[in-house]
């Protein structure tokens, strides 16, 4: 009679099985909204999922949780992946959570415009700000995981274009919650180095694997760094705050990397131009000069020497006439006096006075001029017109 | 290398040596020296580029030190 009746126990267990026995529960895929949520000592978490309209009981166990790369809290909207089963000591039905992410892409965008927002009102991306990529690197610093792709890339192409370069890696977490300090850490410590570029950066993924590159305090590291910046995350299409922020935006690791370094063919064709340069230049030069010196050699003077002497003769003889024409002035002039001198002395002739009548009288030859020139007794010579008288003086007697 | 100066440093020479060249002021005797050096330089820069061997790779370590990095790169 009471074989009919099943214990509490025995109904669970059978629960249970119908729910482990279902293929459909064994892997699924689920999205709602954390509420209830219990972080227990042990690890473990427990919590409820929801929808508008309904809700169903959730458990991660720490094995999984530890994995997690975000802290779940009431509200978070989840993805989680699991099976479906039955905790038989409850009599309810659960969902054993193993992979849990934030459904998040809405929301992860939302905050990625939040963030550039506040980042450029500050200045964050200023073009003031931004560090000028030297042309010849010496030494580059890289700051990415040590294995795959992108540092695979990044090395073969500069290898590729330019090899007179030393590459400092700076292995780095790009994904999962720890990069964002990692990266820091290694932005940071390649600050200590006397690096001439950074190249910062990892190759493709989801918005959620870039996402430590669109962490604040990434941004913070990229700026303050003295070292400039070539931020090269994911894809062509895959824009990140760290590019903003970046000196220079590569849009993947290998254009980063042809962007670090010039390339040796540009190089060396460049050299070949200035060679070129160098040689139109002293062919120039050497022309200039012989063109200088022909037109010294064509220059009129030394053609025509003659020119020279030929002024200065012309003023010579001006000259020469010059000088015959004042003598001959001083000359007239000197002449022209002499004669007047002669008319004077002609004028002053003492014997035309004694042709005209008048006499000279003399004693002892000297011209007798005043009566005190005379004594009685004194010989007297005097010359008239056409003789001379001697004659003796008898009496001397002053005018009165 | 030749001397101590770098690649980068002797391109910037070489390029400030034929722009006063072009110029056309210099004196003839010294043009022609400075048209020589030029051309040294011009070969030393094409040989250092050209003689390149591959770039030092290093990796810093945890412990702080930078080792040779061996990485897959050529996978």
């Amino acid at each position: 009679m009471n074989d009919k009746y099943l214990t509490v126990t025995q109904i669970n267990k059978y629960i249970k099985y119908k729910f482990d026995n279902d293929v459909n529960l064994k892997i699924v895929y689920l999205k709602g909204e954390i509420s209830n949520f219990k972080d227990h000592t042990t690890g473990h978490l427990y919590f409820t999922l929801k929808d508008e309209k309904s809700r169903i009981l959730a458990v991660m166990f720490k094995n999984n949780a530890i994995k997690l790369n975000f802290t779940p809290t009431n509200g978070s909207k989840v993805l989680v992946v699991g099976r479906i089963s039955a905790y038989e000591a409850n009599g309810n039905y659960q969902i054993y959570v193993e992979e849990m992410l934030e459904d998040g892409i809405g929301n992860l965008y939302l905050e990625f415009e939040k963030l550039k927002k506040k980042l450029q009102q500050e200045g964050y991306f200023d073009q003031a700000h931004k560090k000028p990529i030297p042309k010849f690197p010496k030494k580059i610093g890289i700051i990415t995981a040590p294995t795959g792709a992108a540092i695979r890339d990044i090395i073969t192409t500069i290898n590729r274009r330019y090899k007179l370069v030393e590459l400092y890696i700076f292995p780095a977490l790009v994904q999962g919650e720890n990069a964002k300090n990692d990266i820091v850490e290694k932005l940071n410590i390649a600050n200590n180095y006397d690096l001439d570029v950074i190249i910062l950066g990892r190759g493709g993924g989801s918005i959620e694997d870039l996402w430590a590159f669109n962490e604040e305090i990434v941004a913070n590291a990229i700026y303050n760094s003295r070292i400039p910046i070539i931020s090269a995350v994911g894809h062509e299409i895959d824009y990140t705050i760290s590019d903003f922020v970046a000196d220079l935006r590569a849009p993947t690791p290998t254009a980063a990397a042809e962007i670090a370094v010039p390339n040796i063919i540009d190089l060396l064709n460049y050299i070949k131009q200035i060679e070129i340069r160098n040689s139109k230049a002293i062919l120039r030069v050497i022309n200039k000069n012989e063109e200088k010196l022909e037109s010294i050699k064509n220059s009129y003077i030394l053609k025509n020497p003659n020119n020279l002497y030929e002024a200065k003769y012309q003023k010579l003889d001006n000259l020469i006439d010059k000088l015959g024409f004042c003598i001959t002035s001083i000359l007239a002039d000197k002449n022209n006096r002499f004669l007047n001198c002669l008319n004077k002395l002609e004028t002053l002739n003492p014997i035309n006075t004694i042709k005209r009548g008048y006499s000279i009288s003399k004693v002892n030859d000297k011209v007798i001029t005043d009566i005190k020139d005379i004594k009685k007794d004194d010989v007297l010579k005097t010359e008239i017109k056409s003789g001379t008288i001697t004659s003796k003086v008898i009496e001397v007697e002053v005018s009165k | 290398m030749k001397n101590e100066k770098t690649f980068e440093e002797k391109l910037k020479e070489l390029e400030t040596i034929v722009s006063n060249l072009e110029s056309g002021d210099v004196p003839l005797d010294l043009a022609i020296n400075k048209f020589n050096d030029a051309m040294n330089l011009a070969k030393e820069c094409s040989e250092e580029l050209e003689q390149a061997n591959e770039t030092v790779n290093k990796l810093l370590t945890k412990d702080g030190n930078f080792e040779d990095f061996k990485g897959d790169v050529n996978a």
